[in-house]
This record gives structure tokens, C-alpha cells and sequence, in this order.
């Protein structure tokens, strides 16, 4: 293989949506059977650019050039043909089709009397998920799938073209630590032939274990590319922020005050026997392996999935039949994990927003006032620190950290005492992360209880008070603070507390 | 090799159990009230009109299979009838006038699919607004009456025999038949049901959304032309609102079929029963007496249950899936 020639070389790219620069002048260079990890914060421009290079987006400005030859894509179709796939971060398989059709979906082999080849079809999908030692029969339908199986599915349809170079955006963010491991199995494999791989992701642990170089971008421009293997992370994110970030973690640890939560052997659909407590001004944890359960007892306190046995207390009264409803009265706040369908109402307005779990308090006659509206929105972005200048504007537009501001404000506008976090950082960048650690302190030293769920085990060992480690539905440990590091929370969660 | 059970069948075509409760019972009271007209003749009316608004439902299946709806269907049947049945009192070639029936059918679908897949307006507004200026157009044409129809071979195809069977029954089987082969066999059928499983996904896999989206109207426009043309053959003559209820109908046939609104799943065997036990229905309603106004309020309520079935099984599927993980990780 000549290795003088780039696998991928794309300079000065440009791109422009209705008048806003998202690209100016980026660049990116990928060489054969090699990881190349881009970083960059939300909307530093990094989702533009590789769609770019996958022919989703055409560009304003600049070159690509495959193997050294200048290219030209109009459309997803041309980059395949070079042999660029790309696996988004939501993943683009069709649910009611098999295996085999999502595969060779839209390019289906076809016989010679124009119809399409079914033989053909299974039995190269057959060795596409046996190269990737998948023991899947490829007429199951994808809906029937695991994620982790799914995204596999996608990386066999990626292979299925004439494989060079696989983009992959945010691909461990919704799997378990085993089936990270496959992937990166597969990814190592996948380098010794040759291809290269553009790696997105926000976990800097990540980074090192699957990357060779990374190239590190900021506002739509290249800032800097180097070893991934020697790089100093605290550089790193530097570079990513334009600025040093001190202080990540910062916690003013309190007395713990009043039981707020406490739950007696509550049993749910994928959860038995939860014994847990939350009091005033702490901030507890429930860690575990995605699927373990963490998240339906959250939902099952809020009162959105179903308590089949045990029961709970909040504020020490007993609560039966609970609804989303009555928990809000209650002083439950409950922030879900996907911030933008079930956290917002991404085309209303900020002080909409704001306003919209507390409607019955705020206006008790049924007539909606605007300028109270205003004022109490106006109140929360100052206190909150809402960057933005009107509180009028759509939420939709403003970034991420700022929007989980924004559903934070709209419960403390309801009083809550108690706050479910689930996933409070959940694709937000570095910036805005540290910004929300400040948040969930602040609310904990003013006296709120907080119960956090989160996937990013260097947050909840940076955060908690206690952590409550889940692990195939049921409490295997309580953790206290003295005692918390990542390796006890990994250990209890994989192994369940059996070796104890 | 694998073998088709009924099990197999009812799994792929999957008609929702209540559907199939209500028209046995109408079956069995029908058949214990008057026995004496269950006959062959009776039949082959129930299968002959079957196969207009079979006609009428292909089109409509392949819309909904992409997410989408074409309630014009019923506008355009009208129209092409009215049109072929001009064009033969004007005494012109009988082939040259259906062809022109068709054409009526193409374009509009085309219409829509402009509007629809190329301008991005909302499908039912659109084929709303075109429902309208089809029926209205009919109403131009015929002057708002119906137009007989006097030629001896058009009638022929409504009301004539091959063999013991209406010929119409013929051509429906053939339409069907190449439908079927479409959607399971070539490349557009599978894109049909890429682009309604995930607009994005097809898009991201480099499908020509757009085009396909405007040959499914287009496809649909000349099926509904079909099925007006049909029904002017079987009356002898077009009645310019005469399509008006095949909207409803073709959509209650595709919906309890099982071709889900959801888009990407179903497919034509589904509408064959839908279609049929619509039909079945309406004439078991005849045969016990109840009159025929009750008709749409009891497929409505069939409507009904097929989404109250289809959301209780999705609801124990879930309950059933997050279990599992329980249980087995």
C-alpha cells in the first residue's frame, strides 16, 4: 500500500446554512488503517463536515481528494461509490425490514430479469455478519434487534461497499460496556485492513483506546491535529474550549437535611426489590450498565412506568398510584434523558418554555398573562445565566447546555424540592458541561435532593454523595462518598456484588 | 424448504382479530336468515364489485406504504369515468377513450406528486384540494348528470363473461398480480417500503426519495382512473359523484388490511381482505336486513378496533420486551 498517498484529504471546506457559517476553511486528513478522532464542542462543526465528506451536504468551498484524486459528491450515492460510509449517531435502519433488506437497501442485487436476486441478497449478508463473527440469520427484521446488534448491522452494511473509510459518529452512545468492547474489536480489524476510520466522540476515555491521531476543531475551523496516544488531555480540552476549564468537578459537600425519597423493596417492569433514600441537599447516583434498570425507577417515581409491588415515600407521605401529574404537585422534577423530545418544546419560545409545567400556578383563572410570563422567565435567566439575549427566541436554537438550563428553570419555577437528573450531560460539550456540574451543586447547596443517573462514571464519582450501584435490576451496593472511586462503581455493576 | 402454514399467513398478513369476529358473525347470521341468497350469482356480484374498489385500493396501499395518503382517489374515479364515457359519446375509438380515462388518472396523480414530493405541501391538504377540483371537473364535464353509455364492447368488460366470471374480475386479478410483483420483487416495491419505514434512512442510503414518492401518486392516480373507468363499465354509464365514497372505502380496506399509517408494513394481500371483508360486510348487512345507511358507521367501528387491537398488542409486545431484558441479561 502507498503510504505517501492520504487515504482522505479534504482542505479548506466551507459551508454555509441560510447565512450562518459552519464551516470555514476546515480541513482533515485520514491515512490508511488509521483512527482519526475529531473533537470538537457542540456545534464546533464537526457533524458538518463529515457529512460532508459522506456526500450528505454538498460544500460552499474547498477539496477532496480519495487516494490522491480530486472528488465530487452530489449526493450520498457518489461517496458510496468511493467506499465512504457513514453510521450517524441515531441509527438509519428500518425497523420492519430484515437484516438482509436493510443491508443492501437501495442498491439491492438485481437478476437479470430485473427482479431482485433474495438469494443473492442472504447470502452475501450471510458473510458480510459472519466476517464480523455475528451468529444472526439475516431475515430476522431489525426491530427484533438489540442496539448493539443494530449498530453492528449498520457497520455490515458500511462493509458491504467497497469499504475505505468509515465514519462513525458518537457510536458507543447508546451501548453497554461489553458491547463497547466489540466494537472496538471490530474497529481494530477493521484498521488492519486498511481502512480508515473518522471516530467521533465526547468520552475522552475513549480517545486514547481506539484513536491514533486526533484532530481537535473549534466555531467550524481546524485548530489542531496531533498523537492521540501522547496528547495531554488537559490540552486537549483547552484547545477544544479556547480556554482553561478549572475546577470541573466542584462540589461544597453539605449536612444532608430531611428525607426527601425514601422507596421500600420497590419492585417495577425491569427492577425488583429498590431500596433507596434521597435527602436535602445531597446529590445521589444511580449507577449501572445501560439496561440495567436505572432509568425506569426514575420513571417509575415520576409515576410514567408502572410500580408492581413495594411502595415509597415522598416528604415521609406514602404514595400510591402515582401519575406525572400528581408527582409534579408533589415537587418531582423529572429531566429525561433526551432533552428535545421529552425535556422541551423545542419550537416555543424560551419563556414558554419556562412557563409550561407551572401554567396552573401562574395564571389560576385559566388566562394566560404575558407579562407575568415574561417576568418570571426574565428571573430564571439571569439566575440561571441563560445565555441569550431575548428571552423570546425559540428554545430549538440555543445549544445544549443552554436548553437543559432552560428545563431546569422551567421545574424550579415549580417549586421542586426533588430533582431527577437523568443523563444531565448527555451530548452536551465540555463547556457546557462544567456548567451544569456548577448548576446540580448549586441546587444541592440551596437545599434541593437530587438523584442522578448518568452513563459518564468520571461525573458521578465527581458528583455524588452517595451512589447507588444497579445491576441487572436490582441494589448490589451503596457507595459512600469516602469510598467512591470508578473502579468499586465498575466492579459492582459488572459483577453484581457477587464476589463479595 | 419452508412451507406456508396458516399460521405463517395470518402472521404476514395479520388482520386484526376482532375484524375477523365481526364478519364471521355477520356470515353466520346472514347465512341462518336467508339461505336462499347465498347463490353463485350472488357471489360473483360480491366479487365483481369487489374488484372495483380493489382497483381503487392498490393505489391507496402503495401511498400509505410511504407514510403518506391520496384521498383524490375518490375524485379522480369519478373524473376518468366521466371522461371515458364522453369520449365514447363522442364516438371515438373505444381504446382511445379509455386511454384517455387513464391519462385523466396519471395526471392528476403526477399533480400530486409534484406537490407533494417536490413542493413539500402536506399530502392531505394537497390531494384534498385536488380531490375537490377532480370532482369538480366531472361535474363540468357530464353537466352534473350522469352520461350513458351505449357502446356494446366497453359494457362488455362490466357486465360481460369469461367463462362463469365477470371478465372486470380478470383484469383486478391481473392489476394485483403485478402489484404483488412489484412491491416484493423489484427495486421500487423494496424502495416503497424504505421511504415509509424512514424518509431519512432512505435518504441517507442515497434512495431517490422524491422521484419514487411521485410515482407512487402517479401509480395510485392510475389505479383509481382504473377503477372509475370499471365502474362506469359495470353501470353502463359514469356518474359524475359516483367515486365519492371509494376515498373512505379504499382507505377502510387498506387500514384493515394491516397496513399501518406508521408506513414500511403491509403490503397488498392484506387490502385483497381488507377489500374483501368490506364487501362481505356490506352484503351480509343487505341479507339480515339492516339498511344500508348503517353501513360506514359499523366500518368505522371496525376501524376502530383494528387500532385498539394494534395498540393493545404493541403495549403487551413492549411490557413483553422490557421483561425480557429483566429476565435474560
Amino acid at each position: 500500500m502507498d503510504t505517501d498517498i492520504v487515504l482522505l484529504k479534504a482542505t479548506g471546506i466551507s459551508k454555509h446554512f441560510d447565512g450562518v457559517r459552519a464551516l470555514n476553511k476546515a480541513q482533515l486528513t485520514v491515512k490508511h488503517g488509521e483512527v482519526n478522532v475529531l473533537l470538537g464542542e457542540n456545534g464546533a462543526g464537526k457533524s458538518t463536515l463529515v457529512k460532508i465528506i459522506s456526500g450528505v451536504y454538498s460544500k460552499d468551498q474547498g477539496e477532496i481528494y480519495i487516494d490522491g484524486k480530486l472528488v465530487n459528491f452530489h449526493n450520498v450515492r457518489d461517496a458510496q461509490r468511493e467506499g465512504i460510509s457513514i453510521i450517524h449517531q441515531e441509527l438509519n435502519l428500518l425497523q420492519e425490514r430484515t437484516i438482509a433488506q436493510n443491508i443492501f437497501v437501495g442498491r439491492e442485487p438485481i437478476l437479470r430479469s430485473g427482479f431482485i436476486d433474495h438469494k443473492k441478497m442472504i447470502q452475501e449478508s450471510n458473510k458480510l455478519l459472519k466476517n464480523l463473527g455475528l451468529d444472526l440469520d439475516p431475515n430476522i427484521l431489525v426491530k427484533d434487534l438489540s442496539i448493539a446488534q443494530q449498530q453492528m448491522v449498520e457497520v455490515a452494511k458500511a462493509l458491504s461497499f467497497n469499504l475505505k473509510l468509515l465514519i462513525m459518529d458518537e457510536p458507543t452512545s447508546s451501548l453497554t460496556r461489553k458491547e463497547i468492547e466489540l466494537l472496538f474489536g471490530m474497529i481494530s480489524s477493521l484498521k488492519k485492513e486498511g481502512v480508515g476510520i473518522i471516530y467521533i466522540s465526547h468520552r475522552m476515555d475513549e480517545i486514547r483506546r481506539v484513536g491514533d491521531r486526533l484532530t481537535i476543531m473549534r466555531d467550524g475551523e481546524y485548530v489542531d491535529c496531533m498523537d492521540a496516544k501522547t496528547s495531554d488531555m488537559d490540552d486537549v480540552v483547552s484547545k477544544m474550549v479556547g480556554r482553561k476549564i478549572e475546577n470541573f468537578y466542584h462540589r461544597n459537600y453539605n449536612v444532608p437535611g430531611e428525607v426527601i425519597l425514601k422507596t421500600e423493596n420497590l419492585c417495577g417492569l425491569c427492577f425488583r426489590n429498590i431500596n433507596i433514600s434521597v435527602s436535602k441537599g445531597e446529590i445521589v447516583s444511580l449507577s449501572g450498565l445501560a439496561g440495567s434498570g436505572r432509568t425506569e425507577i426514575a420513571k417509575a417515581i415520576f409515576g410514567c412506568d408502572p410500580i408492581i409491588k413495594g411502595k415509597y415515600y415522598i416528604d415521609k407521605q406514602v404514595v400510591i398510584r402515582t401519575t406525572p401529574t400528581k408527582s409534579v404537585k408533589k415537587g418531582i422534577a423529572f429531566l429525561p434523558e433526551d432533552r428535545k423530545k421529552e425535556g422541551l418544546l423545542l419550537p416555543m419560545s424560551i419563556k414558554e418554555n419556562i412557563c409550561s409545567a407551572s401554567l396552573r400556578n401562574l395564571f389560576p383563572n385559566g388566562l394566560l398573562n404575558k407579562k407575568v410570563e415574561l417576568k418570571e422567565a426574565e428571573r430564571y435567566r439571569k439566575e440561571m445565566k441563560i445565555a441569550t439575549t431575548n428571552v423570546n427566541k425559540v428554545v430549538g436554537k440555543l445549544s445544549g447546555g443552554n436548553q437543559q438550563k432552560v428545563v431546569v428553570s422551567k421545574w424550579l419555577l415549580t417549586n421542586a424540592k426533588f430533582f431527577i437528573f437523568d443523563e444531565p450531560t448527555r451530548g452536551i460539550d465540555i463547556g457546557a458541561k462544567a456548567e451544569i456540574y456548577k448548576l446540580l451543586d448549586r441546587l444541592a447547596s440551596d437545599g434541593a435532593a437530587i438523584l442522578m443517573i448518568s452513563s459518564d462514571i468520571n461525573e458521578i464519582v465527581g458528583l455524588s454523595d452517595r451512589v447507588y450501584v444497579i445491576s441487572d435490576g436490582e441494589m448490589v451496593k451503596e457507595i459512600g462518598r469516602k469510598d467512591l472511586t470508578q473502579e468499586t462503581i465498575i466492579h459492582y455493576a459488572v459483577s453484581g456484588g457477587d464476589s463479595e | 424448504m419452508k412451507y406456508m402454514t396458516i399460521k405463517h399467513l395470518y402472521k404476514k398478513i395479520k388482520i386484526p382479530g376482532i375484524a375477523y369476529g365481526i364478519i364471521t358473525m355477520f356470515l353466520i347470521f346472514g347465512l341462518l336468515t336467508s339461505w336462499k341468497n347465498i347463490t353463485l350469482a350472488n357471489l360473483m356480484l360480491i366479487a365483481r364489485s369487489s374488484s372495483v374498489l380493489l382497483l381503487a385500493s392498490i393505489g391507496m396501499t402503495m401511498v400509505i406504504l410511504v407514510s403518506q395518503v391520496d384521498i383524490s382517489i375518490g375524485g379522480v374515479m369519478s373524473l376518468a369515468g366521466v371522461i371515458t364515457a364522453s369520449c365514447l359519446g363522442n364516438d371515438i375509438n373505444i381504446i382511445i377513450s379509455i386511454l384517455i380515462g387513464l391519462l385523466s388518472g396519471v395526471v392528476f396523480g403526477l399533480f400530486n406528486g409534484i406537490m407533494i414530493a417536490i413542493y413539500n405541501f402536506d399530502y392531505w391538504i394537497s390531494t384534498f384540494a385536488t380531490m375537490g377540483i377532480a370532482s369538480g371537473i366531472a361535474l363540468v364535464i357530464s353537466d352534473g348528470a350522469t352520461v350513458p353509455i351505449l357502446d356494446d364492447t366497453f359494457n362488455w368488460i362490466g357486465n360481460g363473461k369469461i367463462g362463469n366470471v365477470y371478465t372486470m374480475i380478470y383484469i383486478a386479478i391481473i392489476a394485483v398480480v403485478i402489484i404483488a410483483i412489484i412491491l416484493k420483487k423489484t427495486r421500487f416495491g423494496y424502495n416503497i417500503y424504505s421511504i415509509g419505514g424512514s424518509e431519512q434512512s432512505a435518504l441517507f442510503s442515497g434512495i431517490n426519495v422524491v422521484g419514487n414518492r411521485v410515482l407512487v401518486y402517479v401509480c395510485s392516480g392510475f389505479f383509481s382512473a382504473m377503477a372509475g373507468v370499471m365502474l362506469a363499465a359495470i353501470g353502463s354509464s359514469a356518474n359524475p359523484i359516483g367515486g365519492i365514497n371509494y376515498s373512505f372505502d379504499a382507505m377502510a380496506a387498506v387500514i384493515i388490511g394491516g397496513t399501518g399509517f406508521n408506513g414500511g408494513k403491509g403490503g397488498i394481500f392484506g387490502t385483497i381482505i381488507g377489500v374483501f371483508m368490506l364487501r362481505v360486510l356490506a352484503n351480509g348487512l343487505g341479507i339480515m336486513g339492516i339498511p344500508a345507511t348503517w353501513q360506514r358507521a359499523i366500518i368505522g367501528f371496525v376501524i376502530v378496533s383494528v387500532l385498539v387491537i394494534d395498540a393493545l398488542n404493541e403495549k403487551q409486545k413492549r411490557t413483553k420486551s422490557k421483561r425480557r431484558v429483566y429476565i435474560d441479561e
